[in-house]
């Protein structure tokens, strides 16, 4: 009971210390148990999505797929005569026929797409009475003629539409214009796809391409007919050559789609919660090794009067054990409100979420709480047994300032040979031959190496500090030097401090070169490889429809238009092994477009009628040579028996790999609507007229702004926004360890701030003005900071390197130090370091001199 | 009851005044109403310059708030301290942070050194702070007079007490400082180390002309002073000149006599 006392007592007494290091658990708990509501809302908000919309049964075509966009711009369909034989199943009501295409894009008037910016698609549906489940028309009607189209409220609102207005749809079939007849509200949470609806034969006309046809069939369950039984008994009415879905299966087959997307948001998540938490574990080593060394006066007299060993060390771990429960038990609420800002992001990228929803299961807390309570008892079980280790003798000393904690000899050699071998495995990976095995190489030497800085922090803190003191230090004179010799003289301390400092920012490193290295080598490529002046893709991964293609092609100072199609098909080689393979289906301009290298044969013969090329890997593996005939079944089509007559030699990120066709040859083997739109154009603009061609081309693509027509420069631009968004967002996580990390350094000035109360006395007596004073303290802080900065930056630029260098096998063979970012991150670090000094700085100001001398 | 004002007269430094620091009515209380403590009852005192002064009185009598006082390091609840004729009281921290450092000299207890500072380093410690560069023929005579010049390299941890007390008495002189405030400088020495640095005291002020008041409960060290003023609660109730260490502890039993008496 007395431990417990005493421990609570000390917690108490150092509440301001004991709330930094809270908050590094809360941080980290919060991340978890953040992660872990909010996956666990997106799966109850979709369970209740589909167990309310969906009917029992679907019935949709063989070959049918959820929601990617098929490249023939076409879904697949049934025959409208489907829907009595369904009818006749026993046991089914209300059969009804879908329209449903992903294959559109809606823009309004000004041309504006309205459609969701988040990667949500854009869903064309007809209207049927089964759509008032999860929807309302809040004005308006619903669609009557062909010329009504309705659309979400949420799309209405963001775009200002309003009833009259015109909507021009584009989709394969063409273009068609309709008014808003009506505006519908959703009733349940739409998961941010943007919804137009069309009445039956308008939608049949214009998304499929003629009347008599739907995409899918739904029935509901008469009562007491279950839905396996309908299922069933629609399954025995059709036949075969029909996918057949309940609402449950409907409903885990929408949530696995999610998953993979959810996936990586969750073990993102996690992953900086574990960055957190490292970090946080510096924090409390940190901050107990403090409190123990400030106590050891204290210690050593609870030992002098009979406490054991194991009290001591104990009483330590209680208070550990107290700063574990409080810090994550507020780390579980603010995790909670961490879902709910989740929830307002995803909204506000278009996916509605509702707060209602949010589902807090029991097992979050739990989780949150056994997390943060063992990783703060494991941090201080070191300290702790150091606090045990005390002998009684300590209380009879003259407490003064601690010993200088001299780094050990051996600490230094252990450090330096984990150091030692992270270098060598790292070497190792940059060396590696095969990705798998450099893999390995590279993630044991980003740990060892983390550890072996970790371990031998204290020594370089010795080292860097004395170098940083040459340089920064010096301007700033005697107070410079005190600085100086005060951050030299707990090197353990400043080392841990600085380490918390470096994680973080070894990663920032890490991944800047690492993405800086991915731009510069797509670059190289870009120029090295790409002959093409302009590229034509589209945002959202559907294929570019004929008639903005006819457009582009009538634009001035065009040389030429090369299309991309990429087509599926089952290739045999001549030994009868068969691979599922995709063929890059392209105008023999494409040639002059994208240079490759061949191997053998000549890649212009490849375009020449029943020929192909094939990458170097797949004819090695193959056996394949020039003159060999592949059987090429093409998806939707007949098979075809094309002729190698060339082999691309297979480098670099383009085309790796790809087997090109020309699109004539493909074409003769597969119905015209079974012919994939294109993926991408490219295009050369006629000798110096390069400019005004840009400008043609999009003026050309104006009507149509679900696609982007890019230059070389813009599209090398446009990688590097995009590399650059990416890494924003990975910085923006990182963001969280370096507030933790700030958080040990405004600890460890606290406590040196305390403990040098007299020695601060003392030249406050003898004539050290508050200014003199403060100032002191900064430099020890930015010292401090940019220590820690200077071993991150290191060590992430060593990881980065070894990482290009692994990747170089993946085509990333630019190495690029990215030198602004770092030299930026550094420097910030220096005002990290001043930002951390702020307060320990101002309250060692506000000490009043004479308590300072008389304090022991 | 005595005062310690003396008349003032023109002293041997230099056409300065002959009074280095002089304290008027002060009074310094701590608290208020039925929990008020007066620790200085209306004190006039006159520390004369060149000369050395020790503060003697029982634990509690409030010689060392006076000391504190006319240090500028602590503040009056009213009255007036002059150091020289610059008056102190009610100067804002940077001033008087300006004249601690500028113009008084300080030699505490214990604790007196900057761990992370050689010696010589913390020797010219408020210099350096001052950004001032330090009179290096000054300085060498300092170290000489305190016999240090073999060890200024070593940091406080490598120095005996004596050794970093001799230290402190080298800050306190080498940047010479107007006047010196010792708080029992010898308080943690033993009787020889004690002895030692007491020799530079008196040394400095006769051969250096240094002015040094010295708080101090000990009649040997009281003995090496010119002038020694007796407090208790709060007021000065007697002053010696030219003391030997059996009358200081005469007058000493005296007093503790009528204490118990009255």
């Amino acid at each position: 009971m007395s431990v417990l006392k005493t421990s609570l007592r000390n917690f108490l007494a150092h509440k301001g210390r004991m709330a930094l290091s809270a908050v590094a658990v809360l941080l980290s708990v919060a991340f978890v148990s953040g992660t872990l509501v909010f996956m666990d809302t997106m799966n109850a908000t979709f369970e209740k999505l589909f167990a309310t919309t969906a009917s029992s049964v679907t019935v949709s075509p063989e070959g049918a797929t959820d929601d990617e966009t098929p490249q023939t711009g076409r879904p697949e369909t049934l025959p409208a005569a489907l829907l009595d034989e369904v009818a006749k199943a026993e046991g089914a009501r209300n059969v009804q026929g879908a329209v449903t295409s992903l294959s559109v894009t809606v823009v309004d008037a000004k041309n504006k797409n309205v459609g969701p910016t988040g990667g949500a698609p854009t869903i064309a549906v007809n209207w049927t009475p089964n759509e008032l489940r999860s929807v309302e028309i809040t004005s308006g009607h619903e669609p009557r003629g062909p010329t009504d189209v309705v659309v979400d409220a949420a799309t209405a609102e963001k775009h200002g539409l309003k009833l009259g207005d015109e909507l021009r749809t584009i989709s394969v079939t063409g273009d068609f214009t309709a008014k808003i007849s009506g505006i519908a509200e959703f009733k349940v949470t739409n998961p941010g796809a943007t919804l137009v609806y069309f009445e039956t034969a308008t939608a049949q006309r214009e998304l499929l391409g003629k009347e008599g046809l739907f995409t899918q069939i739904t029935a509901d369950a008469a009562p007491g007919v279950s839905d396996d039984a309908l299922k069933a008994n629609i399954a025995a009415a059709l036949g075969d050559g029909h996918k057949l879905q309940t609402a449950a299966e409907a409903a885990d087959a929408g949530r696995e789609e999610l998953a993979g997307f959810l996936d990586v948001m969750k073990y993102a998540m996690l992953g900086f919660a574990g960055i957190a938490l490292l970090v946080g574990i510096f924090l409390i080593v940190n901050t107990f090794s403090m409190l123990v060394a400030q106590r050891t006066r204290e210690i050593g007299l609870m030992r002098a009067i009979g406490s054991s060993r194991r009290q001591v060390n104990r009483s330590v771990l209680v208070e550990a054990l107290l700063l574990g429960l409080v810090g994550s038990a507020a780390g579980v609420a603010a995790g909670v409100g961490l879902a709910v800002g989740l929830m307002k992001l995803m909204s506000a990228v278009g996916m509605e979420l509702s707060t209602g929803d949010l589902t807090v299961k029991w097992t979050t807390p739990v989780v949150g709480v056994v997390l943060g309570v063992v990783v703060t008892v494991l941090a201080a079980y070191v300290p702790a047994r150091r606090a045990g280790k005390i002998s009684p003798m300590a209380a009879l000393r003259d407490a003064g300032t601690p010993a200088d904690g001299r780094a050990g000899r051996v600490r230094g050699g252990i450090g330096l040979a984990l150091t030692a071998a992270g270098a060598a495995a790292l070497v190792a990976a940059a060396r590696a031959e095969e990705a798998a095995p450099g893999s390995a190489w590279l993630g044991l030497g980003v740990v060892l190496s983390l550890l072996g800085f970790v371990v031998v922090g204290p020594l370089l803190a010795g080292v860097v500090v004395r170098a940083l003191g040459v340089v920064v230090l010096r301007v700033f004179g005697p107070v410079g030097r005190m600085a100086e010799r005060n951050a030299l003289r707990n090197p353990r301390r400043t080392g841990a401090t600085g380490a918390a400092l470096m994680i973080g920012l070894a990663l920032v490193a890490c991944l800047s070169v690492v993405g800086s290295s991915m731009v510069a080598s797509a670059t190289e490529e870009l120029d090295r490889s790409v002959g093409a002046d302009f590229i034509v893709r589209s945002g959202t991964g559907q294929p570019i429809v004929p008639q903005a293609q006819a457009a582009l092609e009538k634009a001035p100072g065009i040389d030429h238009v090369t299309e991309y199609r990429w087509l599926d098909a089952t290739v045999t080689d001549p030994r009868g092994r068969k691979t599922e393979e995709g063929l890059a289906a392209t105008d023999a301009t494409y040639m002059r477009d994208l240079r490759r290298e061949t191997t053998a044969g000549r890649l212009a013969d490849a375009y020449g009628p029943d020929a192909m090329s094939v990458g170097s890997d797949y004819a090695t593996e193959h056996g394949v040579k020039v003159g060999d005939v592949l059987t090429v079944a093409f998806k939707g089509g007949k098979p075809a028996k094309l002729r190698v007559a060339a082999i691309t030699a297979d480098q670099g990120n383009v085309d790796n790999g790809a087997m090109y066709t020309d699109i004539t040859t493909a074409a003769r083997y597969l119905p015209a609507d079974r012919v994939p739109h294109s993926l991408l154009l490219l295009a050369g603009a006629k000798d110096g007229q390069e400019t005004q061609a840009y400008q043609a081309l999009k003026d050309a693509l104006a009507p149509y702004p679900q696609y982007k027509v890019s230059n070389q420069a813009d599209y090398k631009k446009d990688l590097q926004d995009q590399v650059g968004q990416l890494l924003n967002i990975v910085y923006g996580l990182l963001a969280l360890a370096i507030v933790v990390a700030v958080l040990g350094v405004v600890n460890t000035l606290a406590l040196s701030v305390v403990e040098r109360t007299r020695e601060i006395g003392l030249m406050r007596a003898i004539g050290l003005s508050r200014r003199q004073l403060r100032r002191m303290i900064r430099l020890e802080s930015v010292v401090i900071a940019l220590f820690g900065a200077l071993l991150g930056l290191g060590l992430g630029m060593g990881w980065g390197t070894a990482a290009q260098k692994l990747l170089a096998l993946e085509g990333l063979g630019v190495l690029d130090v990215p030198w602004p970012t770092i030299l930026t991150v550094f420097v910030a670090s220096a005002f990290v370091g001043l930002f951390a000094a702020l307060v320990p700085a101002f309250r060692a100001g506000r000490m009043n001199v004479l308590n300072a001398i008389a304090s022991e | 009851m005595t005062s310690a004002v003396t008349t003032p007269r023109p002293g041997g430094t230099g056409g300065a005044t002959a009074v280095a620091a002089r304290a008027r009515q002060v009074v310094k209380a701590y608290g208020s109403g039925e929990t008020r403590v007066v620790a200085l009852d209306s004190v006039d005192v006159d520390i004369a310059r060149g000369r050395f002064t020790a503060i003697m009185g029982p634990s509690g009598s409030g010689k060392s708030t006076l000391m504190h006082c006319l240090a500028g390091l602590d503040t009056v609840t009213s009255g007036q301290i002059f150091l020289d004729e610059t008056e102190i009281t009610g100067l804002k921290d940077k001033k008087l942070t300006q004249l601690r450092r500028d113009r008084i000299g300080f030699i505490f207890q214990a604790f007196n050194l900057l761990p992370t500072l050689s010696a010589i380093e913390n020797i010219t410690l408020p210099m350096d702070i001052a950004g001032r560069k330090p009179d290096a023929d000054w300085l060498r005579r300092v170290v000489d007079t305190v016999g240090l010049s073999e060890r200024l390299k070593h940091r406080p941890n490598e120095l005996s007490g004596g050794q970093q007390q001799r230290v402190a008495v080298a800050r306190a002189l080498a940047a010479r400082p107007e006047i010196i405030f010792g708080d029992e400088p010898t308080g943690n020495l033993d009787s020889r180390a004690g002895a030692e640095v007491l020799g530079f005291l008196r040394t400095s002020v006769d051969e250096l002309g240094q002015t040094i008041v010295m708080v101090t409960h000990d009649p040997v060290a009281a003995s090496y002073a010119d002038r020694v003023l007796y407090l208790a609660d709060g007021r000065i109730v007697d002053e010696m000149e030219r003391p030997t260490a059996e009358a200081v502890l005469d007058r000493m039993k005296d007093f503790d006599a009528r204490g118990r008496t009255s």
